[in-house]
């Protein structure tokens, strides 16, 4: 073929194309013509592009330099008309039917429950400071519980009255319980790693409370642990701090005040001021000798501390809940504010 | 304990401002919980730790004062005049129960006049929240408040026999308090007596008959000791809590009862009159062993506290707190502790009175800790990316109680036919049953979404079951749980996102599964690498109505452990295949009976290597053109070789392989 007829056929494509998309009237009638003059596998331009092959070798860059150029004029017409159609007829701007306040089409996500979301950013926290976290089980036995944590049998929180004892088909099984702290996480890891120790154990614990709006009779606890030579209270003093100015963001002091526990020993609850105040921030003291022995420590090799806190508090507290009975009532909308 | 400020000076010279005093005593040991203006005086309200009983009296929470302001205690020295007639003349004493009551005294008063107490020891009762009766009465509450032991004064003409008799309660025995309900007694019990009948509820509470009142002229006034346990077993079960109670179940002064008790005759004689009987009884079947000397090493100091002290320091610290110097050296000193500091028996508890009075805040907050490596356990991890996956689906996450009630346990239990084991009380409205399935608990919660009109409800929950065994602890199993108002495909679709989001390569297989709480069209066991992984199904319309929901759900209960064990936490690359891939459309006529995964797999094995995917698209049904229990199948297959571009003869002999086996294996008829 020669270049001349091929350039022919191109002009008049182009015409006719620009013709179309003007006579077209509405959306459908142009996209039919869009087809018909562009389509991909039988428009009319495709065809003219296929007869290219035809045109002499040394004639073809000039060829190809005009099917560009036509190209390009068709896409601008159709452009232009595409305008004409979408702007209502108007010249320039948005189109009167684009609402570009209309709403997005949201996929839904879900959230995750206020309390992981706190216990993640206290097991994050921790993991800074070198604690890695230790999973223990819910159902104790009174050793865990109690004895090794230098609870005796007399002792007022080994009342029936004051934890969740529990009966099971089979007799001979020992006394058990739900465990009323995560302390028993503690010895565990502890009766079966020599020291250095350095952990955390956080999850669910259970006292029989009636639940009102600050009382819930399941809860969870955060307790750490770090056992090895040489551990003082202010190594206590300056960990606490650490967590403290790692979850407020800001610089905060801690405070003891004087407690009682009886697997610590001195004991202490730790405050960190906020506020020109102090808040609460939970129990802490260095572990008693006679938990460290009963585990099989020696005292006189290690010393260590441990310290706890209520993660619902703090929960509470981060995002402003006044009902505690709100975060296990799993309302939908309460979920979604998180 | 309420203490009043005017009463507290009486005993130690106060220098400092009520707010002062409350703050200093907050850091070293009694926490603040309110001061409150009484009149001219000022209530103070001190919370003692349970180790501390020698700080629920005044005279206790001045010694304190003393040590931490360095002022002088003065304890009032007490002077009875001689008697003519010995006490043992007048009455008797017997304990048949020493392990109740370790020791028993008595004094008897003759002669005393009942009236109104004087306004002093009125208005310091009142301060610290006490009722005012008669001078009798308030004189024990008063000693009671000052020193911390408990007291009893009898109508001693009421006593039958002028006798006393402390022994424990017979079963059922019927007790008439002070308060004039009746108390029905059991053999744990300590009850003080007379010849015939219990008189008081020992240590706790007194007895109607015995009461002194405005006709009384003799009181017989008991000072013992009874043991913590008991005590404190007895208070909880008749729910009887008094002061008496409350200072016993924590221990008291075995010298300061001594003290007590002519305390409260000195008050008596002073203010009601009378006559002492010349004397005490004192019945103690068995001496306390006495206090064995403890060792304090100046060294152990630093390695606790972290901060060195002056050994002048620690020991005047601790003289100040009533510790005898018993011997030292240059390293060590050895201490007896006072009769009110039982709870000083260890080297570690000198320190930690070092520790409080000195002050906490002489520790300091910025030493260097050393850094320690820590890790992430893989369960978390799981965890972490199985909740990423459910709430990028839409679900939320909800947290709910690990103790049901019968009816939630029972009606769908997956993992275990075991009897669930059981609370000694229940933790919640009637729930007493360790749960052994997390599905109840979330329908439940769908239950209350659904009453309050929330329409999408979308909830998983990751927590243990617990499941009973023959012998040691319980089996513990981590769950993930779920129920979607979605439909059944979706809820599975979920699923496989989720393994494929943890890289799962085993197969998970679904098998048909039963049971009375899912629907049968719509229930199913999974398997992953063989293995039990969960249960998936739509909970059945009888199901429904058990737990009260009026809309569809599908649920799901998967083990965790199941999936930490297929998943593959550290993702790897494979080289992807530069070649184009060729698709084929698949529409089979099978009978009903064929399942997808069994065609699947048949065409899996037909395509072999070639085969990069296999795309379910949809059934469909049509028995008029296709016969009664037969379906459509299609799917698309797509094709890539890894090292060269697929030609169309070795795609077609793909196709044709395809085609035969669906044919031979399932007698499944190509359509179009």
């Amino acid at each position: 073929m020669a270049l001349a007829e091929f350039l022919e056929q191109l002009n008049q494509l182009a015409a006719e194309a620009t013709a179309l998309f003007d006579a077209a009237d509405d959306a459908e009638q142009l996209e039919a013509a869009r087809v018909e003059i562009l389509g991909a596998k039988s428009g009319r331009f495709k065809a003219t592009q296929k007869l290219m092959g035809a045109v002499d070798g040394s004639d073809r860059p000039a060829a190809g330099k005009r099917l560009n150029e036509v190209k390009s004029e068709i896409e601008a017409s159709f452009k232009t008309a595409q305008d004409r159609m979408t702007s209502g007829g108007s010249a320039g701007g948005a189109p009167v039917q684009f609402d570009p306040t209309l709403p997005g089409l949201k996929p839904q996500i879900g959230r995750l429950h206020p309390i992981t979301q706190t216990i993640e950013e206290l097991m994050d926290i921790m993991g800074r400071l070198g604690f890695t976290a230790a999973d223990g089980p819910e159902i104790e036995d009174e050793r865990h519980n109690f004895e090794a944590l230098n609870i005796p049998r007399e002792h007022p929180a080994r009342d029936p009255l004051d934890n969740f004892y529990l009966s099971t088909a089979q007799k001979q099984h020992e006394v058990l319980l739900l465990r009323s702290q995560t302390s028993t996480v503690q010895i565990r890891v502890m009766e079966s790693t020599p020291p250095p120790i350095r952990i955390i154990s956080l999850g669910r614990v259970y006292r029989p409370d009636t639940a009102d709006a600050t009382h819930y009779p399941m809860f969870h606890q955060m307790e750490g642990l770090l056992i090895d030579r040489h551990v003082t209270m202010a190594d206590l003093k300056s960990v606490l701090r650490l967590f403290a100015r790692s979850y407020l963001g800001a610089d905060v002091h801690i405070r003891f005040r004087p407690s009682f526990f009886p697997f610590t020993e001195p004991s202490v609850e730790a405050d960190f001021s906020w506020n020109q105040g102090w808040v609460e921030f939970g129990g802490a003291g260095m572990v008693d000798p006679n938990v460290l022995r009963a585990v099989g420590y020696d005292p006189e090799e290690v010393t260590g501390f441990a310290f706890g806190l209520g993660v619902e508090r703090l929960c509470m507290r981060r995002h402003g809940i006044t009902d505690i009975r709100e975060i296990y009532k799993n309302d939908v909308r309460f979920l979604q504010q998180f | 304990m309420i203490v009043s400020w005017n009463w507290l000076k009486e005993y130690v010279p106060l220098t400092m401002s009520p707010d002062e005093l409350a703050h200093r005593l907050a850091m070293s040991g009694l926490n603040h919980e309110s001061t409150t203006a009484v009149g001219n005086d000022f209530a103070i309200d001190l919370e003692v730790t349970s180790n501390r009983g020698d700080c629920l009296g005044h005279i206790g929470v001045a010694r304190e004062v003393s040590v931490l302001w360095q002022q002088p205690l003065s304890v009032p020295a007490i002077a009875l005049p001689t008697g003519k007639t010995p006490v043992s003349q007048l009455t008797q004493v017997r304990i048949d129960c020493p392990e109740l009551c370790p020791r028993y005294t008595a004094r008897v008063i003759r002669g005393v006049k009942i009236g109104p107490s004087p306004a002093w020891l009125a208005d310091r009762l009142r301060a610290v929240g006490i009722a005012v009766i008669s001078n009798i009465v308030d004189i024990t509450n008063y000693v009671l408040m000052e020193c911390g032991q408990p007291l009893h004064a009898f109508d001693f003409d009421k006593l039958t026999g002028q006798q006393i008799i402390v022994r424990a309660a017979q079963q059922n025995e019927e007790f008439v308090a002070i308060d004039h309900r009746a108390y029905t007694l059991t053999r744990d019990m300590c009850v003080i007596a007379d010849a015939e009948r219990p008189v008081a509820l020992g240590g706790v509470m007194g007895g109607a008959t015995s009461e002194v009142s405005d006709t009384t002229t003799s009181v017989l006034l008991e000072a013992a000791e009874f043991a913590p346990l008991s005590i404190r077993g007895t208070a909880r079960s008749l729910r009887l809590h008094s002061p008496s109670s409350y200072r016993f179940e924590r221990g008291v002064d075995p010298v300061a009862l001594e003290w007590a008790s002519r305390r409260a005759c000195q008050l008596i004689l002073e203010l009601a009159g009378g006559e002492l009987a010349e004397g005490v009884i004192d019945v103690q079947p068995k001496q306390p062993a006495p206090p064995q000397p403890v060792v304090l090493r100046y060294s152990q100091i630093k390695r606790i506290l972290g901060i060195e002290l002056e050994q002048d320091r620690v020991l005047r610290i601790l003289q100040d707190l009533g510790m005898k110097l018993d011997s030292k050296t240059d390293q060590t000193a050895t201490w007896i502790s006072p009769s009110w500091r039982r709870d000083l028996s260890r080297e570690i508890d000198l320190i930690e009175e070092v520790a409080r009075i000195n002050g906490y805040d002489q520790i300091p907050e910025d030493v260097g800790v050393p850094m320690a490596p820590s890790s992430r356990p893989d369960r978390h991890r799981v965890l972490s990316r199985v909740r990423d996956t459910l709430t990028a689906s839409g679900f939320h996450e909800a947290m709910t109680v690990s103790v049901v009630d019968e009816k939630s346990s029972s009606c769908f239990s997956p993992w275990s036919d075991a009897a669930p084991i059981r609370t000694s009380m229940p933790m919640l409205r009637g729930a007493d049953c360790l749960r052994r399935s997390l599905v109840p608990s979330l329908l439940e919660s769908r239950r209350v979404n659904e009453s309050l009109a929330n329409d999408t409800i979308e909830l998983f929950e990751t927590a243990k079951v617990y499941l009973p065994t023959t012998a040691g602890l319980p089996e513990e199993q981590w769950i993930l749980s779920l129920t979607s108002g979605r439909d059944f495909r979706t809820v599975k679709g979920t699923l496989e996102a989720m393994l494929e989001a943890l890289h799962v390569t085993a197969e998970l297989k679904a098998e048909p599964y039963s049971h009375d709480f899912l629907d049968p069209s719509c229930a199913c066991r999974l398997l992953l690498g063989g293995e039990l992984l969960g249960f998936l199904g739509g909970v059945s319309k009888s199901g429904r109505k058990q737990i009260g929901l009026r809309r569809e759900t599908i649920v799901a209960e998967l083990k965790l452990a199941v999936l930490t064990q297929f998943s593959q936490l550290i993702p790897q690359h494979h080289p992807l295949s530069p070649y184009p891939a060729i698709d084929f459309d698949f529409n089979f006529i099978v009978a009903e009976r064929v399942r997808w995964d069994a065609l699947a797999a048949t065409v899996t094995q037909a395509a072999g290597s070639l085969l990069e995917n296999i795309a379910y698209q949809e059934t469909y049904r049509d028995a008029e053109k296709d016969g009664k229990d037969r379906k459509r199948l299609l799917f698309s297959v797509r094709l890539r070789s890894t090292d060269q571009t697929l030609t169309g003869d070795q795609a077609d002999e793909v196709h044709r392989a395809i085609i035969t086996a669906c044919q031979e294996q399932h007698q499944a008829e190509l359509l179009g």
